[in-house]
Parts: C-alpha cells; sequence; structure tokens
C-alpha cells in the first residue's frame, strides 16, 4: 500500500496533469468546495461530499451536442486528454456506477462517454468526513481510494490504471490502520439507507395517497435545486444556439419539478400539477428505477435535502412517509 | 482489473447527429398540417416498422419526435404528417420540396404485427392521430393476407380539419375496409358528407367478436378512456387493445427522462403498448 502526507497532495496531483484532465476538490475564496483544475483553489478533500455533484465532470451541466459552421458538422469534442476526477465520496461511486449503466444501457450515450471513456476515478474515504467524521471505504467502483487515516492520505489503487499512476508513491510505512477504518466502518449505523428502503417499499406497495403528494408539492416553490444537485438525476433538455458564424445543438440538465418537464405540443401535460410532479422526483428514485434497473437510484448522497429551500428533499419526504403510513413491511 | 470504466466503444458518427434528409414533395393536408415526403441520402431505406417515429431536426429548431405516416412497402421514401404546433413544426411548415430535415432514427417499439395477425382490426384514431394510423392502414393494404376484417373510425374536430380525406374517401370505397368517420361539428355550408358526433360513438353500433378482435387506438390523450370505455362494454379486454401514446421525446432514445410513465420510457417500450401494459400506471392515460 502507498500514502501521501498532506504536505506531497499538489504534487501528487501536479505530477497527473500531463497524461490527465485533472480535476479535485478545492476551496474556492468564500470556503466553499467544489470540483476545480489544480491550482484554482486550495485542495479541500476533507470534509465529506461536494456540494456539486462529482458526476458533473462527465455529464456536465451543459455541453455540445454537435456544432454546424460554413456547413460542415463537428461532433461534441472529447477532453484533449482522459479525465482524472478526485473527490468522490463512497455514496457518489453508487451514484457514478448507475450512471455510467444507464448511459450504457439500451442506445450507447456516445457523448458521456466521450468524457467517461478512459477516465479515472479517485474516491476519498476514512477519517475525512464533515468534521473529521468517518467515510467507510467504498472498497472499490473507482481506479483509486484515499483513505485518511488521521494524519495521511492511504491509497489503495483497484485497477490497473490506479496501480500505474500511483507506482511512483512511496510504500506506506506497515500500519494497521486501514483495518482500524474499515472496522469501526462496519460499525457506522444505516440509519438513512433503512428509511430510503422503508419509503422505497411503502410507494412499491401503492400506500401513499395522492393526498400527500399535493401537500408536499404545496411546499415546492419549482427552484429545481434537488435535481440540480442529486448525481443521478439524468434527464436533460436539447436546445439549439445560433451565433453568426455557427449553430450550436447542446444539452442541459433539466428538472422534472417544472411545469414544462413533459408538456406536449397539443398543450397535454402529463406531470400538470406540483403533486405529480413531487411525486415523479421521489417515486423514479424509490419505485421506477428498482423495476426498470433493480436496485434504487437514491444513495444517499444527501444533497438534495442539502441544497431544498422547503425541506423536501428526498430524506425528508421519506421521513414523513414512513411516519404517516408505516414502515412499508 | 478496471472497476471504474465501463466498456464503451466509440460510435460514429454520433447517436444524436441526424442525417439530412431531402423534402421530395409537400402537400397541405389541413391549414394546419402538411404531409412531408422524405427521402434519404441515396435513397437508402428507412428500415422502419408502422408505429414507430423519428426525431426530426431543424437546426437552429431543436428536434420533435414524429410519428412515420407511410408503411414501410412505399419504396425509398418515407412520409410524416406535421401538425403546426411549435417553434420547430412551424419552421418545418415554410420549408419547399427540394429543402432538407435531420432525421433521426427510427425509433420506438412498433405495432406488434405477429400478435395482431389473423385477428379482425378495429383501427380508431382521432385527429392527427390518423397520421401514425396510415402507417399500418397502408400496411394491412399491402399484406391483406395477414388480418381479417380491417374496420377503420376517424374522428375530427370539423371537416376542414380531417387529415388524408382522399384517402378516406378510397379506404371507404375500397372492399378491403369497412370505413367510417365523423366530426365534431360542421360550420354551416361547409361540404361534408360523413358522420356529426364524437368517435366513440361509432363503436357502440359495431358487431364485434371479442375474441378474434385487436383494436388500436391512435388520437389525442382526451379521446382514450372514452373509447376504451366502450370498447369495454363489447367485450374486449386490455390484452387486445393497443395505444400508441403521444409523449414529448426529446433525445428518443430513452436518456433524456422526458417520456417516461413510471418505469417506462415511452420512446424505447412504446410509443406503442399493449393496454394492459399500461392501464395501472399513473398518468399513462
Amino acid at each position: 500500500m502507498k500514502s501521501i502526507p498532506p504536505d506531497n497532495l499538489p504534487d501528487f496531483f501536479n505530477s497527473l496533469s500531463a497524461t490527465f484532465e485533472v480535476r479535485l476538490p478545492i476551496e474556492l475564496p468564500d470556503g466553499t468546495r467544489t470540483l476545480g483544475n489544480p491550482g484554482d483553489g486550495p485542495i479541500a478533500l476533507h470534509g465529506g461530499a461536494l456540494p456539486g455533484k462529482p458526476t458533473a465532470a462527465f455529464f456536465p451541466q451543459q455541453g455540445p451536442v454537435f456544432t454546424v459552421a460554413g456547413g460542415f458538422v463537428a461532433e461534441a469534442p472529447s477532453p484533449p486528454r482522459p479525465l482524472f476526477v478526485a473527490g468522490f465520496t463512497p455514496r457518489d461511486l453508487d451514484c457514478l456506477r448507475f450512471i455510467d449503466r444507464f448511459f450504457a444501457e439500451g442506445w450507447h450515450d456516445d457523448i458521456y462517454f466521450s468524457r467517461r471513456r478512459g477516465a479515472l476515478v479517485a474516491g476519498v474515504s476514512g477519517r475525512c468526513g464533515p468534521g473529521g467524521a468517518l467515510l467507510p471505504p467504498a472498497g472499490g467502483d473507482c481506479d483509486l481510494e484515499m483513505v485518511w487515516d488521521g494524519c495521511r492520505w492511504l491509497i489503495v489503487p483497484y485497477s490497473e490504471a490506479g496501480l500505474a499512476i500511483t507506482s511512483e508513491l512511496p510504500d506506506s510505512a506497515p500500519s494497521n490502520a486501514l483495518d482500524q477504518i474499515r472496522q469501526a466502518s462496519e460499525a457506522l449505523p444505516d440509519e438513512e439507507g433503512t428509511l430510503i428502503r422503508r419509503a422505497s417499499r411503502l410507494l412499491r406497495a401503492d400506500r401513499v395517497p395522492d393526498s400527500f403528494w399535493a401537500e408536499i408539492g404545496e411546499r415546492c416553490i419549482a427552484c429545481t435545486a434537488c435535481n440540480l444537485a442529486c448525481p443521478t438525476c439524468t434527464c436533460f433538455g436539447v436546445q439549439d444556439w445560433r451565433y453568426a458564424e455557427r449553430v450550436e445543438r447542446s444539452r442541459m440538465w433539466d428538472s422534472c419539478q417544472l411545469d414544462g418537464f413533459m408538456r406536449e405540443a397539443s398543450g397535454h401535460n402529463p406531470l400538470g400539477t406540483e403533486a405529480l410532479r413531487t411525486r415523479r422526483r421521489i417515486h423514479h428514485k424509490l419505485a421506477a428505477d428498482p423495476e426498470r434497473w433493480g436496485e434504487i437510484s437514491c444513495f444517499r448522497c444527501g444533497r438534495c435535502d442539502a441544497v431544498c429551500p422547503t425541506g423536501i428533499g428526498i430524506f425528508a419526504v421519506a421521513r414523513e412517509m414512513v411516519d404517516r403510513f408505516g414502515s412499508g413491511g | 482489473m478496471n472497476p471504474s470504466t465501463p466498456p464503451a466503444e466509440p460510435r460514429t458518427p454520433s447517436l444524436y447527429l441526424p442525417v439530412e434528409c431531402e423534402i421530395v414533395a409537400v402537400s397541405d393536408l389541413t391549414p394546419n398540417e402538411k404531409l412531408f415526403r422524405l427521402r434519404l441520402p441515396g435513397g437508402a431505406v428507412l428500415g422502419h416498422l408502422p408505429g414507430q417515429f423519428v426525431q426530426v431536426s431543424l437546426l437552429g429548431w431543436e428536434e420533435a419526435p414524429i410519428s412515420v405516416a407511410s408503411s414501410p412497402g412505399r419504396g425509398a421514401f418515407f412520409e410524416l404528417g406535421v401538425r403546426r404546433a411549435g417553434r420547430l413544426t412551424d419552421a418545418m411548415h415554410r420549408l419547399k420540396s427540394g429543402e432538407r430535415v435531420g432525421i433521426r432514427g427510427p425509433y420506438g417499439r412498433p405495432f406488434d404485427l405477429a400478435r395482431m395477425a389473423g385477428q379482425e382490426l378495429l383501427l380508431i384514431s382521432g385527429g392527427c392521430g390518423l397520421a401514425p394510423m396510415r402507417s399500418l392502414i397502408q400496411y394491412c393494404e399491402e399484406h391483406p393476407e395477414e388480418f381479417g376484417r380491417v374496420t377503420m373510425l376517424h374522428g375530427a374536430r370539423s371537416p376542414a380539419e380531417m387529415l388524408f380525406r382522399d384517402e378516406l374517401d378510397a379506404w371507404e370505397a375500397s372492399a378491403r375496409f369497412a370505413c367510417s368517420r365523423t366530426v365534431d361539428r360542421v360550420t354551416d355550408g361547409e361540404r361534408y358528407n360523413g358522420g356529426v358526433g364524437l368517435v366513440t360513438a361509432l363503436i357502440p353500433p359495431l358487431e364485434l367478436d371479442p375474441a378474434r378482435t385487436v383494436a388500436v387506438i391512435v388520437g389525442p390523450p382526451v379521446m382514450y378512456r372514452a373509447v376504451i370505455a366502450e370498447l369495454r362494454k363489447k367485450g374486449l379486454g386490455p390484452e387486445r387493445i393497443v395505444v400508441s401514446l403521444e409523449r414529448q421525446m426529446r433525445c428518443g432514445v430513452g436518456k433524456c427522462g422526458h417520456c417516461t410513465i413510471e418505469h417506462l420510457y415511452c420512446c424505447q417500450d412504446g410509443p406503442v403498448f399493449w393496454l394492459d401494459e399500461i392501464e395501472h400506471m399513473r398518468g399513462a392515460l
């Protein structure tokens, strides 16, 4: 196993820049943590999940589909070098695994994979959660994991590519720190997981009445923050941008909380009320995706609850659902 | 050993890149609807089946899903009936023969011709639902041996808004089809020789064998429940009723999320469904 002392982190990431487009958590002048380029700010691996979804490195908020200029068509450009993206918490990695599958199965989304293909992903875990809280190691689903043991980053490669880029790092002094972190992680409660599974069972058993969604919908101000923050929200709209010399077709994140999301050319709107739209947001993660993909697509990152100004993130809604309609069996 | 990066083969050209088609002919169907006859480069065959749709693309005006209105057996062209209902279709209505539009597809699940084979067909359309239905009607014309008796019911708001009037006349005159049409209203002085009333009123007088009939419904959302109720009275179960649903498909390939019906993606799992697949789903009809 390898390790990196915190002071050597910038050198490690800089050493990757010749081969990769590096994205990593940085701290902005106002203290906000975000995914950025090396040199954009101090490295900020500590603090748990980033406020913005790291999956945006592969499925950006807006990006070209193709451009037409002078009669010539240019497809969406790939990054000049493959991406190296650090900062995925174990729950973020679950989200990434889910959307990888979503974009790969059926029709293969070449625009997503133009960024995802060949990319390396680094997870962060250990005692680097909010206030030093423990993030359980992911143990896979990434190329390498950076596990903070309290004084250094333990580097655990999982793929050949992860092994290759860490081969030059110094070997870690013998220690049982990683084992201790894994053991401590096993004792962590998963109250959110239990809550989400109970809510999912209620929805799938159709035990949540329409009146509940009308109540929750009344609290929605359609700010769309929940969707924009969610790493497994993959809905997008398409927009043509007309410039003097070219037209660019682009796609951008969309939100099922907006009235026009499903409105058809005829005016018919299958999601024509706040109640239906709010139900769709929760039902999609907890009932529709389990039916289609075999798993709940909320991996409990907590972002929607953190950003919702009116307190109807998925944990809050699931808690209310379970309190009022039972545990779902 | 590479757990993070999924296997992904590059696709060239992009899934989202339309193919430019030449507009071979444009004709007026109604004041608000036109029929576009399109030809792929080199006369390539679209390769669609009745019930499928294409994503029509105009640079600067995005894309919209439009059902193919012609059967696969009509040669190296295909037709789209386009109602003017937004920015893209407005722009499309200004196009003339010789100009070009982008096409992606065909996409979606077509009519289940194998399961419909040997059955008597009851084809019920409303408004511009006759355009996608026409693809199936033409298929029936071309393959009379595959189906039993074919009955067509079509409703429009007014005679002026009725699509494919000449073809309706021909289908009415054909021994192959039993064809009835109706309109919601007739303006004084308007020339029209069909029925007046809702399309649902055409169902009770029919003599149907519910064990040998498949009904197909394509029309505006408001039509489905009423038509289904009448068909149920005739003894048709949901496993014998086919619906083609309109949704706002932005991508056509199951990625953009705008056409979901619970866990189904209308662009991939539909737009054609057997009623028993979706009748229990919230918001499907």
